[in-house]
């Protein structure tokens, strides 16, 4: 019986019907636009300018300064034409670097070839420093800075290196091809993490409906010879890819609310990420291109692909490029049907986290009209942090804060199973968002109050 | 370019909807329905068709011309409450007096708390309480109509509890409790086969429409209370078989005890409430005055549920 998270989970179609559709490599537009809020935290700040002739692969933003923040690379060689604002995905204005394409000159020290590296080197600060001037972000949703996941805080020890190729999203199938048709090159990246961490072991999950994927990774791992990996075969349950879930799927641990994983002695890194790890490591390449998957449920299959694509690249040019935006498409989501974002906007570009284009067709994504809550508890039963969302959205209504911190809206990871599930049809999650960041801004200012309140009594006691 | 949707995720829905929930149970009803209309013929159809024309109509009607707002009859739940409730009376009631009863769980117990979702009470249940306290008469007339099937050992005049209330162990001497599995003739419509509730019951737990605490924790207290008392004393009380497959245990604890609106949260909380309904049930039934005390038990768990579901929660990820 395969592994899988013991609380809650749903199984919606997993309808993942370009899960044979090799990597091609997308060409080059003739101008990319590269955000500079690409990753969790805050956007890079430009260090060329207008007119400067940039290469593929050349620092073109450097991180904010003291916070969370990533190095973004060119991801073509051409001139800088434009920085300035210009719309995102979800229509909010993001500082872009417009770059007209010329020819595809890759910055020095930069290794094209396809040959495997697979000596891991020893030197762990340097590999970090590597990880982190390759620009390299989780690419399993968040987007969160390697450099900062593979550097524990003193005191934590990971225990244990999760790779997740769990791919739990309908439709997506961009990680099943990578693990198929790049499993060395994963399992070399996983091997790089695993010195980072000190030499802890690593399980690489996979959900079962990718069995090419498991046969591809099984054999990658048993021929590379890495000691202390491993690949687990896990149930197909939504939301298995959850940081929490996956954790709780493969080590048997729950994180604490609130907490990180590195508390429960869980680093949990995607297959996408290993791969950037590899490249920005073995063979000094930022991280520049990805891999998106073209799908749908009014899409056919011969039109579906899987995309090598450059960051930067205009969606409305790959739409194109790939046939154009088919007649019976009612919604456009980056990334999965649950918890992808609608597009707004297709002259947005690719980010680094870029997954999909999703099309949808009406009868598939139009919301239904409300009803009743009849009490059934579905909601509650399918929440997988094992919360009450039925109690959470009419606490939400009533602006209830103390009860709704109190039943733990905060722990909320907003995977959508319960909005999923209702019969009523109620929008359990929007109102449940909207409620949670109320919560955590009041948790974030009562932090903040109490500390100043520490730092006071600190500075009156000397 | 054609226009976009744009709203928040999830962007794909579940296909199971409150509608195809109420028409899984209602579903899960035909059996035990079917059962009632072969051993008391027209009459309980009469019945049948009385109690679910009179329930979606006044339903509807109300939701029309009193609510004022858009009709809710096709979420199918006033059918359910519809032939619950027929399944809830004898065969030989009249024709009106079930459109009071329906009046009463539609108008009253449902409709005036808001309707589907927020009332407190099981709208058949309630129903059927109102009519036996009103129509006690009516209520309890067992005599048995000439069925499509002729049963030729029918009891008549009483029901098996009736017999047991009365005359006590020695009047329910003898019985066969095979017969009762299948068809146990006397009754209300909804007593008379266990075994087509069973199929309802096993219906609706692969469809997923419930989960089986609240039923089997019934069950399970009601059987162990029972065995208690009979172990004390054979000479006064039955046994536990007797307990379960008599009277109305296993077509309210698997149709009424289990609605979604009238029934905790939680797992736990259903347990709570299932262990509640099932010690109501023999405390009424051996020491009540009324020889069945099935609905009146889950009528007074209902108003706990308030209760259950504030202290029973289910665990939460991360948390103690």
């Amino acid at each position: 019986m395969s592994k899988t998270f013991k609380i809650g989970g749903v199984h919606p179609h997993d309808s993942k019907f370009s899960r044979n559709c090799a990597i091609e490599v997308l060409p080059l537009p003739q101008t990319v636009y590269i955000s500079m809020a690409q990753h969790l935290g805050a956007p890079a700040v430009p260090c060329v300018a207008v007119g400067d002739k940039v290469k593929a692969g050349q620092v073109i933003a450097e991180p904010a300064p003291r916070a969370l923040s990533a190095y973004v690379h060119s991801s073509v060689s051409g001139t800088v034409k434009s920085i300035g604002p210009r719309k995102d995905i979800a229509g909010n204005n993001q500082n872009h670097i417009e770059i007209l394409v010329e020819g595809d000159e890759w910055a020095e020290g930069i290794d094209l070839s396809t040959d495997l590296v697979t000596t891991i080197p020893t030197d762990r600060a340097e590999v970090l420093k590597k990880i982190q001037m390759g620009g390299v972000v989780g690419l399993g949703g968040a987007t969160f800075p390697a450099h900062v996941k593979l550097n524990p805080p003193a005191g934590s020890k990971a225990e244990c290196l999760i790779l997740n190729g769990a791919e739990c999203e309908p439709f997506l199938t961009s990680d099943n091809r990578i693990m198929i048709e790049r499993s060395k090159e994963i399992v070399v990246g996983a091997a790089i993490m695993q010195m980072v961490l000190g030499g802890c072991p690593c399980v690489i999950g996979i959900e079962e409906n990718k069995p090419e994927a498991i046969a591809a990774m099984n054999k990658a791992v048993s021929e590379l010879g890495y000691p202390g990996i491993s690949v687990m075969v896990l149930m197909k349950k939504y939301p298995q890819g959850g940081e929490k879930q996956l954790i709780n799927a493969v080590m048997g641990r729950e994180v604490g609310s609130g907490a990180l994983p590195i508390s429960a002695g869980a680093v949990v890194q995607n297959v996408a990420t290993s791969l950037a790890v590899y490249e920005a490591v073995q063979k000094n390449k930022p991280l520049v291109t990805n891999t998106m998957t073209i799908t749908g449920d009014c899409l056919p299959v011969e039109k579906q692909h899987n995309y090598l694509f450059r960051i930067g690249m205009p969606l409305s040019w790959i739409a194109e490029y790939a046939g154009g935006v088919p007649e019976g498409a009612a919604k456009v989501v980056s990334g999965g049907p649950m918890m992808g974002r609608a597009i707004s906007n297709l002259d947005a570009c690719t980010v680094k986290g870029s997954s999909s284009l999703l099309y949808l067709s009406e009868k598939t994504t139009k919301r239904a009209a409300q009803s009743n809550c009849i009490r059934c508890g579905k909601c509650a039963e399918a929440c997988p942090m094992g919360l009450e969302p039925f109690l959470l959205n009419k606490l939400a209504k009533n602006g209830m804060m103390d009860e709704l911190e109190a039943n733990a809206v905060q722990d909320c990871i907003s995977c959508g199973c319960c909005q999923f599930s209702c019969p009523a049809c109620i929008p359990l999650l929007d109102t449940i968002n909207i409620a949670k960041g109320q919560v955590l801004g009041i948790l974030r200012a009562r932090a903040a109050a109490a500390k100043a309140a520490a730092e006071a009594a600190k500075a009156s006691q000397k | 370019m054609n226009k976009l949707l744009v709203s928040p995720s999830p962007h794909v829905h579940t296909s199971v909807s409150t509608q195809s929930l109420m028409r899984d149970v209602v579903i899960a009803m035909l059996p035990a329905a079917l059962v009632s209309v072969l051993f008391y013929g027209w009459s309980e159809i009469l019945i049948l068709a009385v109690s679910v024309i009179s329930c979606v109509g006044l339903e509807y009607l109300i939701s029309k011309f009193l609510l004022k707002r858009p009709a809710t009859i096709c979420d199918l739940s006033a059918v359910v409450t519809g032939v619950l409730l027929a399944l809830n009376v004898p065969p030989t009631c009249p024709w009106w007096v079930i459109v009071i009863g329906a009046i009463f769980a539609i108008g009253v117990a449902k409709m005036t708390f808001g309707g589907l979702g927020q009332n407190m009470f099981n709208p058949a249940i309630a129903g059927r309480v109102f009519l036996l306290v009103s129509f006690p008469t009516y209520m309890t007339d067992w005599t048995v109509p000439a069925g499509f099937i002729h049963a030729t050992d029918a009891v008549s005049g009483a029901t098996l509890l009736g017999a047991y209330a009365e005359g006590g162990v020695e009047a329910i001497k003898g019985i066969n409790y095979l017969q009762t599995l299948f068809f146990n003739i006397g009754g209300s419509a909804g007593e008379i086969s266990a075994c087509a509730l069973l199929v309802g019951f096993v219906y609706l737990l692969v469809r997923k429409v419930i989960r089986p605490h609240i039923t089997l924790s019934i069950w399970g207290t009601v059987a162990v209370l029972a065995l208690i008392f009979w172990a004390i004393n054979p000479a006064k009380y039955p046994d536990p078989i007797f307990a379960l497959l008599t009277g109305g245990v296993l077509l309210g604890s698997i149709f009424m005890a289990t609605d979604y609106v009238t029934s905790p949260m939680s797992a736990k909380g259903g347990i709570i409430f299932g262990v509640g309904i099932g010690l109501l049930t023999v405390l009424i039934r051996y020491f009540g005055s009324y020889p069945e005390g099935v609905s009146f038990a889950i009528l007074i768990m209902n108003a706990t549920v308030p209760l259950i579901n504030k202290y029973c929660h289910q665990k939460k990820y991360g948390r103690k």
